[in-house]
């Protein structure tokens, strides 16, 4: 329809004449416009996606708070995880919810008095520096994205350039698999197919029958003949497995801190996370060592009360240990990853530089990662200059190839350049 | 389709605007836009104006009014009209004949109010949809252009809003440059008899505590470029135009639905029409349990004043007043106890509101004064730029009236100044009694 016009044929008062004489109803008669239009384009289509883009960065952001606080190792990628996403509120200045900032309101009909309670219980605002839970402040606008897992995966993987990546840094192990490919006259006995061999001798029994060289009545018995025979054909074929299993490595000595496990927990998180979106099934085996290993369950993976000294190696040798047992090179991809802060006893370095070396010949990707700052490391280094002695970080740039990488994660926001680092893709 | 015709609108109004003339208002013409409900989100979204430049807390604010509609968790509005001439409305396609009756009828109230009160003198009711036009347009040269882009842009913008409401809030004062107010006190000094400005120290500045943060950045950051200087310019104005809305927002709402209610009620409409009428009426000016509905606040101390004093006042009243005046002069003991007003306050240890104060005797008095400190821009802190040091500094303080700040909000403001000024700024306000610089 077209727009409705209508001529409004009265002059208008200008609207800053401020004179206000009461009732003028006599001088004119007043109408409205209506207008009847439909606008194609949605007008806040372009500052929507904006505000979604903002979102989007924002997940991201939020991620860390996710891997922070739920058990998500072995988890089924069904299930469902909440990501809170802040930061895309307004701000402005406002007043405090307290004692001091008295509101009024109203309660008609209702009987009110003094000191009564009203409204719901709100959780008391922390102050600054006491955690930074989301939710907690009154008025704070939260997003909560329910996603689950598998969706989260996609997310964070998202930005990787996985054509390149599959390419080069993504290998399944191949494995010969016997296939059967059909029958054929030749074989060994336990190959043997009875019934296709039976269906040979009953073919040429009608034909003999049809040609009249047997006759059935006469009870004679028809015989198997050499040709008869049939025996399986299995053939050799290339598969790929896609079954993985992920080792995760960490030292619980004295000196890896909370703080150093948490880094790590995000960390193997990914790691997980990254391998779970990429094999139809995964395994994962944590094991903790201190002067020695022992393989525990991810509850206590994380949790473990630190004890004792640092021998990394008994750590890697367990690894060795258990894909010995359980998990042969052949049929599964294997990934190692260690964690640590790097304090070892020298006496220990070259036999877990002799670990990782044999151990990334049968990994897929095997990975070396130190906690802690470059800055503390450099003391220890101009400290150790005199003696000569070298840590476990300079031993095992000695085995770094494309297999085998090193990686330092100082605090949360190395975690993603440090992963793309290992898989490849941007930052 | 709806059950309506064009033909009946127009009917209806012209028997609506003939019974507004009787009543003795004047309002701007009005157009009204029929529109659908995603057209009116849209509106909304962008606070009713058809022009309004774009950032994505618009396309926020769609989005959450979309879900809260498609949840049901709220209605649209029956009405939104624009201070402008004439005044721009929207009437949704979806909605039945007697919400528009009652919505025109509204629109005429507020369209008076728009016209009449002394708040909206300097708002510029003429231009204001071309003003906006043209600096949507703008906004959107810069997001396009190639040395400047979306991303600045939105940095500056995004800073002028968290500090949107840092303007004067004493509408159609025309702010003074430093230049014009070094001259002002230039000439308070030369003619000065009392010697009351004898010491006034002329080289500071700025010469008096300026409220204007906005206006203030864009005109003495040395460092900002023209078009980040616009944009800071653009959002002043805009909170200019806003301000006597937000000053008048109890008195306006009371205003159109005295109005609405006397034009329908006169207006003869079918019985089951005004069936519909009454329903939607008393959902618009109900009581909200525990809270304030300026619709019911304003419309029952409209009523008092008629009951009173006869509508001749109250057109008298809707002429001069804001919500603060309006309330201090009207909102008496009587009204108080009848509304069952009280204050309370939450209490931390508890996590409790507790209501503090009901209305009586003694305290009405208390608790209307406290009503007043939270309505409008009362609600919100008032920061003043104390002093530009010589070296750059900015020096800002929050004026504290009891009420202290939000901490966290107010840091994350903070830094969004800082984006402004690009230099040193110091903020102070009070906390549990300490001043605390930021």
């Amino acid at each position: 329809m077209l727009p409705t016009r209508m001529v409004i044929a009265t002059r208008w008062k200008s609207p800053n004449s401020r004179t206000h004489n009461l009732p003028q109803k006599t001088t004119y008669n007043k109408m409205s416009i209506f207008r009847e239009h439909k606008t194609i384009a949605d007008r806040a289509a372009s500052d929507r996606s904006r505000h979604r883009q903002k979102i989007e960065k924002a997940i991201k952001e939020s991620i860390r708070d996710v891997v922070a606080e739920e058990s998500i190792i072995g988890q089924s990628g069904k299930k469902k995880i909440k990501i809170p996403v802040k930061g895309i509120k307004e701000h402005r200045f406002t007043y405090g919810t307290n004692e001091k900032n008295t509101q009024v309101g109203s309660a008609q009909g209702k009987e009110v008095r003094q000191g009564q309670r009203i409204g719901h219980r709100r959780r008391v605002t922390p102050k600054e520096g006491q955690g930074d839970k989301p939710g907690d402040k009154p008025g704070e606008e939260m997003y909560e994205i329910e996603m689950s897992l598998e969706e989260l995966a996609g997310y964070l993987f998202s930005d990787l350039e996985l054509p390149e990546l599959e390419k080069k840094n993504f290998k399944f192990t191949t494995q010969e698999k016997m296939k059967r490919k059909g029958k054929r006259p030749y074989g060994i006995r336990p190959r043997l197919s009875k019934k296709e061999t039976i269906k040979q001798k009953l073919r040429r029994k009608k034909a003999a029958i049809k040609a009249g060289s047997y006759d059935p009545e006469s009870g004679e018995r028809f015989t198997f003949h050499e040709s008869d025979l049939r025996y399986k054909h299995i053939a050799p074929v290339q598969k790929e497995n896609t079954a993985a299993v992920v080792f995760f490595v960490m030292d619980v000595s004295g000196s890896m801190t909370k703080s150093k496990k948490f880094l790590a927990r995000s960390f193997f998180f990914l790691l997980y996370q990254f391998l779970n979106h990429k094999y139809s099934s995964i395994d994962v085996v944590f094991i903790s060592h201190t002067a020695d290993a022992n393989e525990v369950n991810e509850e206590q993976f994380f949790t473990q009360v630190p004890n004792g000294g640092t021998l990394v190696s008994t750590g890697l040798v367990k690894v060795e240990e258990i894909i010995e047992k359980r998990y042969h090179p052949n049929n599964w991809n294997i990934y190692t990853f260690y964690c640590g802060d790097g304090d070892n006893w020298s006496i220990d370095n070259k036999e877990a530089l002799a670990s990782f070396r044999r151990l990334k010949q049968i990994n897929q990707t095997m990975c070396y990662t130190e906690i802690g700052r470059l800055q503390d490391y450099r003391e220890y280094s101009l400290f150790a200059s005199g003696t000569g002695e070298k840590r476990l970080w300079d031993w095992t740039k000695l085995a770094e190839d494309k297999n085998f990488k090193r990686i330092r994660l100082e605090e949360h926001k190395d975690i993603w350049p440090a992963f793309t680092k290992l898989f490849g893709g941007r930052t | 389709m709806s059950d309506w015709s064009m033909e009946e609108l127009q009917g209806w109004d012209k028997k609506i605007c003939t019974l507004g003339e009787t009543l003795g208002l004047d309002w701007y013409p009005i157009e009204y836009e029929i529109c659908d409900y995603k057209e009116m989100m849209g509106h909304m979204a962008y606070t009713g104006l058809p022009t309004h430049y774009r950032h994505w807390s618009y396309g926020k604010s769609f989005d959450r009014i979309q879900t809260e509609y498609n949840l049901g968790m709220s209605g649209l509005p029956y009405e939104m009209i624009i201070n402008s001439n004439p005044s721009i409305s929207y009437l949704m396609t979806e909605n039945p004949m007697p919400t528009h009756i009652l919505t025109m009828a509204h629109c005429v109230g507020h369209s008076d109010f728009f016209k009449n009160n002394r708040m909206f003198s300097e708002t510029g009711a003429d231009t204001v949809i071309d003003r906006f036009k043209a600096a949507g347009r703008r906004v959107k040269k810069y997001m396009e252009d190639p040395l400047i882009g979306v991303d600045r842009v939105e940095r500056i913008l995004d800073a002028c809003h968290a500090v949107r409401f840092q303007v004067p809030r004493s509408p159609g004062v025309k702010r003074r440059n430093h230049k014009g107010l070094k001259k002002y006190y230039e000439d308070l000094m030369r003619n000065d008899t009392t010697r009351r400005w004898e010491s006034f120290d002329l080289n500071r500045l700025p010469l008096e505590p300026d409220s204007n943060l906005l206006a203030f950045i864009a005109e003495h950051n040395r460092f900002l470029e023209e078009w980040e200087r616009d944009l800071i310019r653009i959002v002043e104005k805009e909170s200019l135009y806003f301000i006597p809305q937000a000053c008048t927002k109890i008195m306006n709402e009371g205003w159109a639905c005295m109005i609405h209610e006397k034009i329908v009620n006169a207006l003869g409409i079918p019985d089951d029409y005004f069936l519909s009428f009454i329903r939607l009426h008393n959902q618009v000016v109900r009581p909200h349990l525990g809270r304030i509905n300026p619709y019911h606040l304003g419309f029952k101390i409209f009523k008092y004043i008629e009951k009173n004093q006869g509508f001749e006042e109250c057109l008298r009243v809707r002429e001069t007043h804001n919500d603060e005046t309006f309330l201090k002069t009207y909102l008496n003991e009587e009204l108080c106890k009848d509304l069952n007003l009280f204050t309370y306050s939450f209490h931390q240890k508890e996590g409790f509101n507790r209501i503090t104060e009901v209305s009586g005797e003694d305290t009405w008095q208390t608790i209307r004064d406290d009503l007043i400190k939270t309505v409008g821009l009362n609600s919100l802190p008032v920061v003043l730029v104390k002093k530009l040091e010589k070296d750059g500094t900015l020096i800002l303080e929050h004026e504290h009236d009891g009420r202290d700040l939000e901490l966290s909000e107010a840091n994350k403001v903070f830094e969004h100044i800082n984006d402004l000024w690009q230099g040193e700024v110091r903020f102070t306000t009070v906390i549990e009694d300490e001043t605390w610089e930021f």
